[in-house]
């Protein structure tokens, strides 16, 4: 019964079933101590095959090549690339950044490229490696996303979307979209029909109940879902009594995050049936395992990159280590978190 | 060796240079972790931090920075952006292996403004610290020397520690044989970290304080005024480095005087590869072209690139009416 795991049928199978229903027990691992253990790695989202569940974040790894000279993006399961808009974006003035207590605020304001440039310019080197490329989708209104995306469709080598319907830094669009159920579902679903690959959901943590808004883009068909975006903050120069950021307030991530956003994680994949991407304050293997604990089935390596370009080749390895320890494979470790129904149906609930 | 004596290839190689771009300063940058050397402490709250890595310093060219980070710290996740000041070949061991004068050693010159540099000010020699580095688009001399074989002489204007990004363009301009120049402005004469540095390398250093403690009581720009007034006829390359009101009023005075500039910028810096764009300033340009990044196409500029014509700079809240950070940006 064990040795099936290894050849992929019940990591399969696993992938297909709720998070809550899985039936393995993880603790004692693969017991035969003596056989050899090659502890698998592999994730599948929405039909696409990752080498492993260890992706960077958008806004945090550029377009991949600004890295290729400190890692070997080779060794990533994927690549999120930096948010697009279908025409180009100036952003915001600075200042953009400010740091605070473990962690950050940004406001960037989505800078890009635009679509057509991105295709063009970024795209193809992005092809090349073995991490797939997943591209942020960013708009202003429905029509704008499905363009935006009609555009994209053109492009080869894309293995998902992104639909960034959370980026709390722009004027109007984005975090409007992810903190309004009906709008949500509308742009999820405009998009899906327009998009040619499958489409995760970027959600807004700036809501009451992320379940509400994880159940509304599930609905409207969204393949994946990806949380948390940024949480939104602010920071003030006591002495000159201004806001610390042009646009006053900005998007907090970083470390202290994590908790918050791991809870999220935790009710979105007891919400729905599609799989939860968990990203928010990532830096080490043991951030990741708790996400794949609380039900991701792969994580992003968000603001990390910045201080530690070397953080999510690491990430990789030090999964592999733990799996190999606890002789798991990584579909018995999603979403094997251990509670009393009781705590199950509370942290569910709450 | 001498500037002038490699023109004539460099500027052959100029097409070279310019495909390379944004991307020229990531063919040679490393991710490493170094060990301090020395940490001394200078006048005010000023040091000189001197680590050990002979690929970067080899690496490093005029205006470069480094991004600096304080390991096993949870609080202070984001690294420094840390000009390199200077580069020194390390003459105390192995010397056999390697040719001689080749540099080892990486050297900062910091203030202590906030809480990351009041822990780089607690490194010990033998600590370790994270650097990222050479980084940026410096004072590359195939893109300016035409302009200074032009020029009379090479003004550098330093505000406080904006000394820190000027030193190696001056050596390298003093070895090829041209005229310098400093002009420094500081808050007090504590300020004036560097000097001696400076010295050997220029005719003439005019110092300004806004407590009036050493040379001219007030900005810096005013005794610049005064000498590109009194010399009208000359010709002058100006470069350029300090806080942001200092420079836009030195990129005023070089525009009304009709003299290239080259300013050095700074600002808050995330990751110093280019990808986080929180570094970004304004410049001539629309769209997504109307931002660049301080840590890439930067920190160095042509001061008409960039867009002086806004309220406030980037670091003006950070400016001289608060005493809590005022160069948290490049430095802090």
């Amino acid at each position: 019964m064990r040795a099936r795991t290894k050849t992929g049928k019940r990591q399969h199978r696993s992938i297909e079933g709720p998070p809550a229903s899985r039936p393995f027990s993880p603790d004692d691992g693969h017991a035969s101590a003596g056989e050899p253990f090659i502890p698998q790695i592999e994730t599948e989202i929405a039909g696409v095959r990752f080498q492993n569940p260890i992706w960077t974040a958008s806004g945090t790894f550029g377009y991949g090549k600004e890295f290729s000279s400190l890692i070997d993006l080779n060794e990533l399961g994927a690549i999120v690339v930096k948010g697009i808009s279908p025409e180009p974006m100036e952003g915001n003035p600075p200042p953009r950044i400010y740091e605070t207590e473990s962690g950050m605020l940004n406001a960037i304001g989505l800078q890009n490229v635009g679509a057509r440039r991105f295709l063009t310019e970024k795209l193809p080197f992005l092809r090349t490696l073995r991490a797939h490329c997943i591209v942020n989708v960013f708009a202003y209104s429905t029509e704008d996303y499905v363009r935006c995306l009609e555009i994209l469709n053109e492009g080869e080598g894309i293995a998902a979307y992104e639909l960034n319907i959370s980026c709390p830094n722009t004027r109007c669009g984005g975090m409007v979209y992810g903190s309004d159920p009906k709008l949500t579902e509308e742009v999820v679903a405009a998009s899906k029909k327009a998009a040619r690959f499958p489409l995760f959901v970027k959600l807004s943590p700036n809501v009451t109940d992320i379940t509400v808004f994880a159940r509304a883009a599930e609905s409207a068909g969204a393949d994946a879902l990806s949380l948390v975006n940024t949480f939104v903050g602010m920071a003030i120069d006591i002495e000159t009594r201004r806001p610390r950021l042009w646009n006053v307030t900005g998007g907090l991530s970083g470390p202290s995050i994590k908790p918050v956003a791991l809870r999220m994680v935790y009710q979105a994949a007891q919400a729905v049936k599609i799989p939860i991407i968990g990203l928010g304050g990532i830096s080490t293997t043991e951030d990741a395992l708790e996400y794949f604990i609380a039900g991701a089935r792969a994580v992003q390596v968000g603001t990390a990159n910045f201080y530690d370009p070397g953080t999510s080749v690491r990430l990789v390895r030090g999964l592999s280590d733990y799996c190999q320890r606890k002789r798991l494979h990584l579909s018995e470790i999603i979403g094997s978190l251990k509670t009393s129904e009781h705590a199950t149906r509370r942290g569910a609930e709450n | 060796m001498s500037i002038s004596n490699q023109q004539s290839a460099i500027e052959n190689r100029q097409f070279q240079y310019s495909e390379v771009g944004s991307f020229g300063n990531i063919k040679k940058m490393f991710d490493e972790i170094v060990k301090v050397a020395e940490n001394r402490p200078l006048s005010g709250s000023h040091f000189l931090l001197s680590v050990e890595s002979p690929r970067q310093a080899q690496a490093a060219r005029p205006g470069q920075f480094a991004m600096l980070r304080i390991l096993g710290r949870s609080d202070v996740l984001l690294r420094r952006p840390m000009s390199i000041y200077d580069l020194k070949a390390d003459d105390s061991e192995g010397e056999n292996d390697r040719k001689p004068g080749s540099p080892r050693i990486l050297q900062f010159l910091y203030k202590v403004v906030g809480h990351g540099t009041r822990l780089m000010s607690e490194l010990k020699p033998g600590d370790q610290v994270g650097l990222l580095g050479p980084l940026g688009h410096g004072f590359f001399e195939e893109e300016y020397l035409p302009r200074a074989h032009q020029a009379n002489e090479i003004l550098h204007v330093a505000g406080g520690i904006g000394i820190a990004a000027l030193l190696l363009p001056a050596k390298r301009l003093a070895e090829a044989g041209f005229h310098q120049r400093l002009f420094f402005g500081g808050r007090s004469k504590a300020d004036f970290v560097g000097v001696e540095d400076f010295r050997p390398l220029v005719r003439g250093m005019l110092l300004a304080t806004e407590n009036g403690s050493a040379g001219y009581r007030g900005f810096v720009t005013r005794p610049l005024e005064e000498y590109l007034a009194r010399h009208s006829k000359k010709k002058y390359l100006l470069m350029v480095c300090g806080p942001w009101a200092m420079l836009r009023a030195s990129v005023e005075l070089a525009r009304r005087y009709g003299h290239p500039c080259l300013v050095s910028m700074e600002n808050r810096m995330g990751c110093g590869l280019g990808v986080c764009l929180g570094c970004c300033i304004r410049v001539q340009g629309a769209g997504h072209e109307a931002y660049q990044r301080v840590c890439t196409e930067g920190p160095v500029f042509w001061s008409d690139r960039v867009v002086w014509d806004i309220g406030e700079g980037p670091d003006e809240s950070r400016s001289r009416e608060s005493k809590v950070e005022s160069r948290d940006a490049r430095e802090g």
